[in-house]
């Protein structure tokens, strides 16, 4: 609502660190609103900061390992804490109090490595082992389960012969959609996967890449953006994937990257990397050891090098760009979550009434009649005529409407993946709040 | 309220703590046809815009408050309506009954302006004792003082949210508050005059203030920033001001006898409302969509007006009171409208237009 007011020509990727929040994190995620920020720590706590306060408002102690990813809801009354300790638990923040509800457990075999929900139900959830192994966990009552996602071997033409052994999955995300899931494997290949009926639909090798660290979607869902350990960041333009059919076919492509992004000079790795919300810039945190680095790339012009944001010297270990604004939450070693903006300059002219600024001189001309004197009378009966007009005070444009979702749904996309998702829908509905709890304050009273 | 504390305390006339169901006081409800004041809006009514009068029957009669009622404000759901007067006292009724159901006791001064949080169970008060309390329904009382303001607090709101608070006063301040700890994030030196009215638009992105030097002020409440300035060319001192319900427009009452209706992208004042009496007090002026579309707002001929949005005629008057209307609340889902007054009266009425309830 304030955007129309603020300047139209700011430039659209953050510039200055806004503030700095103590949290101890070893990663931060904005939620879809962009009013909080879930911090995972390395002792196995989470807290949800509001940044409209820059407090912690919610404290979710679950885990007695580091948490390894944390994913919010697409309304963000769900939160999701994977940990180290071997469980997935997923956190209800509706709850009158704080500590927040778990609304569910999930145990595994391993230590977890990553999770996430689906994005049209938090009860679908994606979970990477640390074994190198990806399961789809169901939570729905009618669908419960728990499935491993498996990669497709080429058949071999000996018989007998063993097949080679299996490829670790080392990053796993769903696309925008939650159509698919795209996981990436030690050896540097891109394995896509069907949601609802598990099954392979795509696999593309990416040559030299190496192993796949992280993967980052621009929120249409048409192009990916992968980390590997060659120091690289690539982004590819995706293929449309066939339906899953009876005969398990997939498509095998080797996929050519748009664009490469790397630091030339220091050849750094890269810790994680970030689209902007309308996918025209890309955010790569630097794991330079010295210095906390943010490179920004813009897609838009041919992915050229745009700035490069130094954050000071606690160095870098997680990146994450906000969902509709031009700022970034990034992590530091040292467990302080920097919230970058893009500052907008005070406009003086604005404190005073029928003020307009100029950036330089201008003759003004003044109109034919400006100053003529006009009868009162007749003034007031303009007035009176333009004052009929009618106002609407009711209607709003609602941009987070059309912004969420169904702009996906084009692309020639079945039905049948949507309506899989949509059954037994969560309770994250539209428009609940987050009851604020008041901290005791001893000394009062 | 600064211009109350200033008056000897009222004399309390019959001690009538409970409510008292109105025998339907025939003379006290104004006929439909109840002749307008002398004013300028005589255009064409707008045949579309409004297919029915309103009309607004007393139904309740609420007395307990000592001395002169400067708030009232029905709770979000609508069950409940609280008051706040000089008198210090915070008082809770049940909107549907009229029975009162909690007084809060804390303010060490008189009661300017009261707020409740969105979810219903909080409600913030400002206070000429300097500062902000934050009460618990659940608690039954205090749970927050919020100290800071160096002078009379005078107007509060909520974000949506409910994890702001906005302030402003007669330090001539506009005060951003994080409840959940009750601190001040952030002090806007505002205004240059006693800040009369501040409050948050629907998203909570927004803030508008106004105060005695006649400006309205939007800011941005994320960065604090001054936005955008609007100001009437006679510069009359503000008493009021809100977002309208899509935050496109803020609706400001001045001193001049006037609500105006601004469209504040294009700094132009799009309505004027006038017929009725405002040159000393803050009159707070309120939509109301429970029926048509009408613009609402107390006065100090001791009458209620009702104005049509669009066409700017008054379309109902409610006369009963018995002082300076100074407090009106209208109620969020029914067709009702509660109103208190000044010392010589010191009643909150409940007015109803339950033709235009029914026919919903």
């Amino acid at each position: 609502m304030n955007a129309s007011l603020l300047n139209p020509f700011n430039i659209t990727y953050p510039t200055a660190v806004q503030t700095s929040l103590p949290s101890q994190a070893s990663l931060a995620r904005f939620d879809p609103s962009g009013r909080f920020v879930a911090a995972g720590r390395s002792d196995g706590s989470a807290a949800i900061w509001d940044l409209e306060t820059h407090a912690a408002v919610r404290w979710l102690e679950g885990h007695v390992k580091g948490i390894t990813s944390v994913d919010w809801s697409q309304n963000s009354r769900f939160v999701l804490t994977s940990s180290k300790d071997w469980n997935v638990i997923v956190w209800d923040l509706a709850a009158d109090f704080d500590p927040p509800q778990r609304s569910s457990t999930i145990r595994f075999d391993a230590p977890v490595s990553s999770a996430s929900f689906h994005p049209r139900n938090s009860q679908i959830i994606l979970v990477l082992l640390s074994t190198g192994d990806a399961y789809l966990v169901d939570l729905r009552k009618h669908h419960r389960g728990r499935v491993e996602l498996e990669e497709v071997q080429e058949e071999s033409d000996e018989e007998g012969q063993m097949a080679s052994p299996r490829s670790a999955m080392t990053t796993a995300r769903f696309d925008p959609t939650g159509k698919h899931i795209f996981v990436g494997t030690s050896v540097g290949s891109i394995l896509v996967f069907n949601t609802r009926t598990k099954t392979m639909v795509g696999r593309h090798k990416v040559s030299g890449a190496g192993l796949m660290k992280g993967f980052d979607f621009a929120k249409s869902g048409r192009r990916l953006v992968t980390n590997s350990s060659d120091r690289v960041l690539r982004q590819f333009n995706l293929p449309t994937y066939p339906p899953p059919n009876a005969d398990r076919e997939y498509i095998e492509l080797e996929l050519e990257p748009t664009h490469r992004f790397s630091d030339p000079i220091n050849r750094n790795a890269w810790h994680a990397m970030s689209f902007s919300p309308d996918g025209e810039w890309l955010a790569g945190g630097a794991a330079d050891p010295a210095t906390h680095k943010i490179y920004i790339w813009d897609i838009s012009n041919d992915g050229q090098f745009a700035s490069a944001l130094d954050g000071g010297r606690e160095p870098l270990i997680h990146v994450h760009w906000h969902p509709r604004k031009p700022a970034i939450a990034s992590t530091t070693n040292q467990g302080n979550i920097l919230i970058w903006h893009c500052p907008a300059p005070e406009r003086w002219g604005a404190f005073a009434g029928g003020f307009e600024e100029v950036d330089e001189n201008v003759e003004y001309e003044e109109r034919e009649d400006e100053f003529d004197i006009e009868d009162e009378s007749e003034l007031a009966i303009r007035k009176m005529k333009q004052e009929e007009e009618e106002v609407d005070i009711d209607t709003t444009e609602d941009l987070d409407a059309s912004a969420l979702g169904d702009h996906l749904r084009v692309n020639g996309d079945n039905e049948e993946d949507y309506a899989w998702a949509d059954e037994e829908p969560d309770d994250d509905i539209r428009g609940w709040k987050m009851k604020t709890v008041m901290e005791d304050e001893p000394d009062m009273l | 309220m600064q211009d109350l504390q200033l008056s000897a305390p009222a004399p309390v006339s019959e001690d009538a703590p409970d409510a008292v169901r109105a025998t339907h006081p025939s003379g006290s409800s104004p006929a439909p046809s109840a002749p307008l004041p002398p004013g300028p809006p005589p255009q064409p009514a707008n045949p579309t815009s409004n297919d029915h009068r309103p009309n607004y029957q007393l139904e309740y009669i609420l007395s307990g408050h000592a001395m002169s009622i400067s708030s009232l404000k029905f709770s979000p759901n609508g069950s409940m309506l609280a008051s706040a007067a000089a008198d210090k006292l915070v008082k809770i009724w049940d909107a549907s009954t009229g029975d009162i159901m909690r007084t809060f006791e804390g303010h060490t001064e008189g009661v300017s302006d009261i707020a409740w949080s969105s979810d219903g169970d909080c409600l913030a008060s400002a206070s000429d004792d300097k500062t902000v309390r934050i009460w618990s329904l659940d608690a039954g009382g205090t749970v927050r003082v919020l100290k800071g303001h160096t002078n009379f607090v005078f107007c509060v709101n909520y974000n949506p949210r409910g994890n702001l608070l906005v302030s402003g006063g007669f330090d001539e301040t506009v005060r951003v508050w994080d409840v959940a700890r009750g601190k001040a994030l952030k002090v806007l030196p505002a205004h240059s005059d006693p800040v009369t009215a501040v409050s948050f638009n629907h998203d909570g992105t927004l803030i508008v203030s106004c105060a005695m030097d006649g400006l309205i002020r939007i800011w941005d409440a994320d960065s604090g920033q001054c936005l955008k300035t609007l100001v009437d060319d006679d510069n009359p001192m503000c008493s009021s001001v809100i977002f309208s319900p899509n935050s496109k427009f803020v609706l400001c009452s001045t001193q001049d006898s006037t609500i105006r209706l601004w469209n504040y992208q294009t700094s132009r004042c799009v309505k004027t409302y006038t017929g009725h009496t405002n040159r000393t007090y803050c009159l707070p002026a309120s939509f109301s969509k429970t029926g048509g579309q009408y613009v609402v707002s107390g006065s100090e001929d001791a009458k209620v007006y009702i104005w049509d949005l669009q066409s700017r005629q008054v379309l109902q008057v409610l006369e009963g009171h018995r002082d300076v209307v100074m407090a009106v609340a209208i109620h969020p889902t029914r067709n009702c409208i509660a109103s208190a007054s000044m010392e010589k009266d010191l009643t909150i009425r409940i007015w109803c237009d339950e033709a235009a309830d029914a026919s919903r």
